[in-house]
């Protein structure tokens, strides 16, 4: 198996949603997550058709879609378009806190998910605001039973046939009705169908008991931190596998497996604001992730970052430079301009449509340059989340570039088309159960000038000085964000700093903040990038949105800003817990202050 | 079919994990915030063993003595709920095992009181928080959880009580005032917890082939079956001193059928079968006949006449089908729920302001009574000895003679009704509430079914009309799913479809009720809180079956794949 640098750091990202919630909550989504789509870390083989005709499934469903094709093409009005996409996943998760097990489950599950397109590619029953009425999902059997699975896609196309068969007539008289769109292009590009089945991976062993006593161990960590007061140590692992069938002769398998690591540790300051660390680490299977001591070293540096921000002072409003790590410029870009790039946000009419317009002009400093690139498998050493060899509409994989030198050039393309894009870039993206829309893969931002990265402090304090500012910003590490790209909120974004430090101009020690979240509109905040580190550095996460949670990885250099706009956080206003937690060493608060020598970048 | 069939042992049950029951003596609380020390004493020796109630002990301890923000009361009263619950979750369809997901959670439940039993905290978000706790026995981690959730909890009956205290500014005092929370006994019953074993192939095996009948009805167009397995062990420990662990478990196996007649209508059967163990579940080969006998009428139904547009006249309840009627109408009315702040009302529903008055015929008696076990040899899932509020449960005549004696009631009183009589229960995590436990209808001229039967005859011929209707059972909305005409004439039955019930109302039970049967049938259910109705048949002089004013939907846009097997 694949192995791991040891210092792959990954987190949740999150896109217009913030996954994160607390205890019973958070402990019950995490529970309902299916996982992550059949799609990330694919194999390599690539043995076409003789292989798909050996697949029992892959036949059963063969089958059954011609059968539907054939005879619901006597229906009126008739689909054009069918496809089943069937889902394994064999998922294994066990959450610890404080040294013993929250949960303790592992799940198989079948399901598929029925995609129909009635009428025609130009106008379909998908249009505007009816594109839940393409799909319908259900359990499919366990085992390999060709009957059984033929017999439930059967009930499953009936029943999507009658949602989706008057759902068009539905789109048709309102089209007919209503003004016209300002983008006409049509609903469904047209592609040429690949057969693409990759060979099964073989499950990498996975101690379960082994595992159970690490998380035990590894959550016992936070046990002597009285002021942790909710923590938890989160292994998810899975394997999964995803094969397509289309009416238009797609057929295509991809296995996958992943293995999740997110620890959580939250504490809450004397006026009430709740702060909160989390460490995510990301393998293709459970022993590519870092070893138990590297863990609890992770933990126990979680507890120390939250001893310091608890001690730490409020950060004032702000605007003025501000210093990026590669990391959070990473989930900066991702938020900002990645959710913005997403080809279908260009043709909704809700939607805010900062780029549409755009292609072919500057919108960041010359010197920067994006791709999003889900053929990547790595970087630097680094597996990267949002890889995958093909999308879930069956699309292969596309190198996009997004920005070149500064200039919009391309979006991130599904197979909905829009105003000048006809094709999709291979960026249709779902979890299943959901219709698919462009999304990012590995949004990778470059850029011809650099400086060493150790040398963006003091360039940062030049800055400082020349704006006549007592100090600048240093993000050090971000926890997520999300951005509002709809017309109806103010075209806003936010990003969730953890680790931020004020860097003074004149020398004193740099000094640790709480409380910040940068603020902005988008168009502003990409022009005042002024110069970037030499380095890249990744952030893999899950990124969710309206077509659900997909793995997805951000790589940026550091950045330095000579203006951000930064407010204060608003929080609640209960008090830490009154009572001294059971168990933890030495009484609460007694140990130490602010962490006051920072980290340089 | 399968051709593997090997001999598996049936080995499912309960397995008696600690060995000792310890039922200390009551006494009466206090009512002071803290137990005596004698009685905290007492308590360590009861929980002494079990890991989870010694950390719940430990905080609840620590709590009493300590918790205290200022400008803010203490707590009066605080009681910790963990429900450790495991399920096993079986589905099947058309042969083929669908669905196999096994669930263990500890969920804790935690109120904090603020103010005294006259007027306190409980209200809104003051009334608790819940969360999951460690499945390890492990008392630090355990107590991590307890003590966050309780100083979570103590906060929001802060906040909840200042809230209510001026929420009531704006209504008249109340010159009688109904107490906020009932005082209770102590009790100290510490039961050995239940396990879940079972031979999942088995059953396994059982759904499959009772679903692979699917293969024989080419007319039936959905054909799944379900198997749901479950336990929970209960924790209980409150600031007066109770100290309560107990176990249920249940079983259900359900099978589900569905098509279309001819002209589109839906047709669905699901009978259910519910009870304390597994191995009292029907067996494979009474199961596939079971199967077997649903997609037959499943068929008969497809052939069945559609009902006229009205009849009014004697309708029939087969006891299968008096239950759901009792369960809803009488079940879901007599519960002593304290209404909204500020309303007069003894409680809520369509039996509030019927105290003392008669709300069903003369002869009908309704008794709650979770101590019985077993009734005809059947273990009762309704039967408890503590509810989820730490209070010994006991029989309540809930009707006698037509009249609305007693509501149900926990530790909420409502007018009347100062104390709790035992019915205070939760489902895992949520607010105890007052719910039924084994809910008994008798009459005091119970008559044969037949006899019944003649009777329905008899007074559909004196209205000159040709039959009368008998349902068997029924679905959701009390929409009848197997309903026939018995003719006056010879006594000859006809399956009908597409009726609903008109009118049929606690009007309709009081009034137009005539007799019941002396065949009580025990139906246990599962749902959140287990419960069993024993009703028998009954009979009404007066009922309007109607015709469902449901659309036909279409029929499969094209016909199901053909069997390879």
């Amino acid at each position: 198996m694949h192995s791991l640098p040891v210092d792959l750091r990954v987190r949740g990202v999150s896109g217009t949603l913030q996954l994160h919630g607390r205890r019973l909550a958070s402990l019950l989504v995490a529970l309902q997550l299916v996982g992550l789509p059949g799609l990330a870390v694919a194999g390599e083989k690539d043995k076409p058709a003789a292989k798909a005709s050996t697949d029992v499934l892959l036949q059963a469903m063969q089958g059954e879609l011609n059968r539907a094709k054939t005879d619901l093409a006597k229906s009126d009005p008739a689909p054009y378009y069918l496809s089943y996409t069937v889902y394994d996943q064999d998922q294994i998760f066990i959450a610890g806190a404080y040294g013993a097990l929250l949960t303790d489950t592992a799940a198989v599950r079948r399901s598929t998910d029925v995609t129909m397109r009635v009428g025609t590619p130009e106008l379909d029953n998908t249009h505007g605001q009816s594109r839940g009425s393409g799909m319908t999902s259900g359990s499919l059997p366990l085992q390999d039973d060709p009957d059984a699975t033929a017999r439930v896609l059967w009930e499953l196309t009936d029943r999507e046939y009658k949602r989706a068969a008057p759902a068009y007539l539905n789109v048709k008289t309102n089209t007919a009705v209503q003004a016209e769109e300002e983008d006409k292009s049509p609903d469904f590009s047209k592609e040429e169908p690949k057969v693409h089945v990759e060979e099964k991976l073989t499950a990498p062993p996975f101690d379960r008991k082994a595992w159970e006593e690490e998380i035990r161990r590894v959550s016992g960590a936070f046990r002597k931190y009285g002021e942790v007061y909710y923590s938890t140590v989160i292994l998810q692992v899975g394997s999964s596998n995803a094969r397509m069938v289309s009416s238009e002769g797609a057929a295509i398998e991809t296995p996958s497996a992943s293995a999740r690591l997110v620890m959580e540790a939250q504490t809450r300051a004397d006026d009430g604001m709740d702060l909160l660390r989390v460490e995510t680490f990301q393998a293709p299977a459970a022993g590519g992730l870092p070893k138990e001591a590297e863990l609890i070293a992770k933990a126990e540096k979680m507890a120390a970052d939250l001893k310091a921000l608890r001690n730490a002072p409020v950060a004032e409003p702000y605007d003025g430079p501000a210093l990026l790590s590669g990391r959070a410029a990473a989930v900066f870009f991702h938020e900002v301009l990645g959710h913005r790039l997403e080809g279908h946000r260009q043709r909704d009419e809700e939607e805010g449509q900062t780029f549409t317009k755009k292609v072919g002009q500057e919108v960041l400093p010359k010197f920067l340059s994006v791709v999003d690139d889900p053929t990547l498998g790595e970087l630097n050493g680094v597996k990267l989340a949002g890889n995958y060899s093909f999308d879930n509409e069956g699309t292969q994989a596309q190198r996009v570039t997004v920005i070149e030198d500064g200039v919009l050039k391309n979006f991130l393309m599904s197979r909905m088309p829009i105003k000048g894009f006809d094709k999709s870039n291979g960026h249709g993206r779902n979890q299943p159960g959901l219709m698919p829309t462009g999304r990012q893969g590995n949004l990778i931002v470059s850029s011809k000038q650099t400086v060493p990265e150790g040398q963006l402090r003091q360039m940062l304090i030049d800055e400082a000085k020349k704006q006549g500012k007592p100090y600048g910003l240093y993000f050090d590490d971000i926890q997520g964000g999300f951005t509002l790209t709809t017309r109806s909120l103010p075209q806003a974004f936010q990003v969730l700093p953890v680790i931020v430090y004020k860097v003074y101009a004149d020398g004193r020690p740099d000094e640790l903040v709480r409380g910040v979240d940068i603020v902005g509109t988008p168009l502003a905040a990409l022009t005042r990038i002024i110069t970037t580190g030499d380095a890249q550095h990744v952030f893999n996460g899950v990124c969710g949105a309206e077509s659900g949670s997909v793995p997805v990885s951000a790589v940026a250099p550091a950045m330095l800003f000579s203006e951000m706009e930064v407010q204060k956080r608003a929080h609640g206003h209960d008090r830490p817990p009154i009572l001294q937690a059971p168990g933890a060493d030495g009484a609460a608060g007694s140990d130490g202050k602010a962490g006051s020598a920072g980290v340089k970048p | 079919v399968n051709g593997f069939r090997h001999k598996v042992s049936f080995a499912l049950g309960l397995l008696l994990l600690a060995g000792t029951a310890t039922v200390l003596p009551s006494s009466a609380a206090d009512g002071d915030r803290s137990a005596s020390d004698a009685a905290i004493e007492k308590a360590r020796e009861v929980a002494k063993g079990d890991v989870l109630l010694e950390a719940l002990l430990t905080e609840l301890e620590r709590s009493t003595d300590h918790l205290k923000m200022d400008q803010v009361k203490p707590p009066y009263y605080i009681e910790y709920r963990v429900d450790d619950v495991e399920n096993l979750d079986l589905e099947a369809a058309y042969g083929a095992l669908l669905s196999d997901q096994r669930q263990r959670l500890r969920v804790l439940r935690v109120v904090v009181r603020i103010g005294d039993y006259k007027q306190d905290s409980f209200y809104g978000q003051g009334m608790g928080g819940a969360t999951i706790v460690p499945l390890d026995d492990d008392p630090i981690a355990l107590r991590r959880q307890i003590w966050l959730m309780t100083d979570e909890a103590y906060k929001m009956a802060a906040d909840a009580y200042a809230e209510k205290l001026s929420s009531l500014k704006q209504f008249t005092a109340d010159p009688n005032p109904i107490d906020d929370f009932a005082k209770a006994p102590v009790v100290m019953k510490v039961e050995p917890v239940v396990a879940m074993k079972l031979d999942e192939s088995e059953w396994k095996q059982t759904l499959q082939e009772a679903t692979n009948l699917y293969r024989k009805y080419p007319e039936i167009q959905s054909v799944s079956a379900s198997a749901r397995f479950g336990r929970v062990n209960q924790y209980f420990v409150n600031s007066e001193g109770s100290i309560v662990r107990n176990g249920r478990s249940n079983a259900t196996v359900t099978l589900n059928g569905s098509t279309q007649a001819a002209d589109g209508m839906r047709l669905q059967r699901n009978p259910y079968w519910t009870e304390e163990r597994a191995e009292d579940l029907p067996k494979r080969a009474d199961l596939l006949k079971e199967t077997k006998q649903m997609l037959d009428t499943l068929k008969a139904l497809r052939q069945a006449p559609i009902v006229e547009e009205s009849y009014r006249g004697p309708v029939l309840f087969a006891p299968d089908a008096a239950d759901d009627v009792m369960a809803g109408l009488i079940g879901g009315n007599i519960l002593g729920r304290k209404p909204q702040l500020g309303r007069p009302n003894r409680t809520t529903g369509a039996f509030a302001t019927s105290y003392k008055t008669r709300i069903l015929p003369k002869f009908v008696s309704v008794v709650d009574d979770p101590t019985i076990k077993e009734f005809a040899g059947k273990k009762l899932i309704g039967s408890y000895d503590v509810d989820s509020e730490g209070v010994q449960s006991q029989p309540v005549t809930v009707v006698g003679e037509g009249m609305l004696e007693n509501y149900l009631v926990g530790r909420q009183p409502i007018r009347d009704f100062p104390n709790s009589n035992g019915h205070g229960r939760a489902s895992p995590g949520t607010a105890a509430f007052p719910t039924a436990g084994t809910l008994i209808f008798k009459s005091s001229e119970a008559a044969p079914a037949a006899e019944l039967t003649k009777k329905l005859t008899e007074m559909a011929g004196a209205e000159n009309k040709a039959y009368g209707y008998r349902v068997d059972t029924l679905g959701a909305a009390n929409a009848p799913r197997l309903l026939y005409r018995v003719y006056a004439s010879d006594g000859h039955q006809e399956l009908v479809r597409g009726a609903v019930f008109n009118e049929l109302d606690v009007r309709a039970l009081r009034n137009d009720l005539v007799a019941l049967g002396n065949d009580p049938l025990v139906s246990n259910r599962a749902g959140g809180v287990p419960q069993t109705i024993i009703a028998p048949s009954l009979l009404f002089d007066e009922l309007e079956v109607k015709r469902a004013d449901t659309s036909k939907d279409k029929l499969p846009e094209y016909p199901a794949p053909d069997l390879k097997r």
